[in-house]
């Protein structure tokens, strides 16, 4: 036992050693140290437009900055008589007597991350009262400066949704350029 | 006369020295910290060894936190980033340079990975450089990979604070 003890002694004694040496000499170095990191998940949604398949083709004009959710989309220049757009892709038509409409199509996608959510409605809203006898519709409902009108209950994540964007404007109506802002809503159910 | 002269002579030879016999032991060592790198997150403790890196709130496609980048989003995860500096101090080695490696020290919580630089981390020691440059802040993209996937359905939680912590050793060649 007084053998044995003493052998444990000399190793550690050894090993202190080694260790020193080894530190004096440059070897054997090592350093650790600890980064935390913290963050919270949150669940969201987003909203692109991009050009139908279809688009250059007669009612489907190309968007600008297709594939964001900030484009533009240019309708060109049209009068009630001639009944005629400036532009071949606008799809031009006199809906009654005394009123034309010009419209395009688009998509519209919306995708979800980290949600639970089955689908979500869509809702649209323009910037401005627009002039006297114009409207603006997005399939056929039209649209206000007021409040957001729903344009559907439940749409599917991740598929691309056609929409129209029509403008109906009186014969009535002085030459003029229209512009607005239609800013669309994606509120997931 | 010839007294004083002796005298004279006796005292200048009253000299004395002694030496010395000093010994210093310069050991060497090395030291590891974090520092904030600039225009990256402000990390907690920059300057220190264990230090702490705040993401804030993140989301695929939300407003990020100042200093987080958000490099990919899609199709089925999204990755947060931000920078942080390690400064590996030695005096004393002949070593050229140095070795790092790191690990998570629990297993990662569901729906997120790890990764600095290009390395995806796991709770084994995966080398991030095996040439660091002592005395000087190296730059390293600190990632975090979020499955886009629901809670309960391979995504990570949502809304509760995730928190994981990363260990790094430094080796010196």
């Amino acid at each position: 036992m007084g053998v044995n003890r003493s052998s444990a002694r000399k190793a550690r004694v050894l090993l202190f050693l080694c260790c020193t040496l080894y530190s004096i000499a440059g070897q054997c170095q090592t350093t650790t140290g600890q980064l935390t990191v913290s963050m919270t998940v949150q669940s969201s949604i987003n909203l692109i437009f991009q050009n139908n398949p279809s688009v250059g083709t007669n009612g489907f004009c190309s968007l600008t900055n297709s594939g964001t959710n900030n484009v533009g989309l240019d309708l060109g220049t049209a009068s009630f008589t001639p009944a005629t757009d400036s532009l071949a892709c606008v799809a031009y038509s006199h809906i009654n007597a005394n009123t034309y409409q010009v419209s395009s199509s688009f998509d519209v996608v919306v995708t979800k991350a980290n949600t639970s959510s089955p689908n979500y409605r869509l809702a649209a809203e323009i910037s401005t009262v627009p002039p006297a006898n114009v409207v603006w519709l997005v399939n056929n409902t039209a649209l206000t400066n007021t409040a957001f009108t729903q344009l559907d209950a439940s749409d599917n994540y991740s598929q691309a949704i056609t929409k129209t964007l029509q403008v109906q404007v009186r014969n009535t109506v002085p030459a003029q350029s229209l512009l607005e802002t239609v800013t669309f809503l994606a509120t997931a159910n | 006369m010839m007294a004083l002269a002796l005298s004279s002579a006796a005292l200048l030879a009253q000299t004395a020295n002694g030496t010395i016999n000093s010994t210093l032991v310069n050991k060497s060592g090395i030291s590891l910290v974090f520092d904030t790198a600039p225009g990256s997150v402000a990390l907690g403790n920059s300057g220190t060894s264990a230090a702490s890196a705040n993401f804030g709130i993140i989301s695929a496609f939300g407003t990020l936190s100042a200093g987080v980048t958000r490099p990919t989003v899609g199709p089925t995860t999204f990755t947060v980033q931000t920078s942080f500096d390690v400064n590996v101090i030695q005096g004393g080695l002949t070593s050229a340079n140095y070795t790092l490696t790191a690990n998570l020290a629990v297993a990662a919580a569901t729906g997120i990975s790890y990764k600095v630089d290009a390395v995806s981390l796991t709770t084994a020691a995966q080398t991030i450089t095996t040439n660091g440059t002592y005395n000087s802040d190296v730059a390293h993209n600190l990632g975090l990979v979020v499955s886009m996937s629901a809670p309960g359905s391979g995504g990570p939680a949502v809304g509760f604070p995730i928190t994981a912590t990363i260990n790094f050793t430094a080796t010196a060649n």
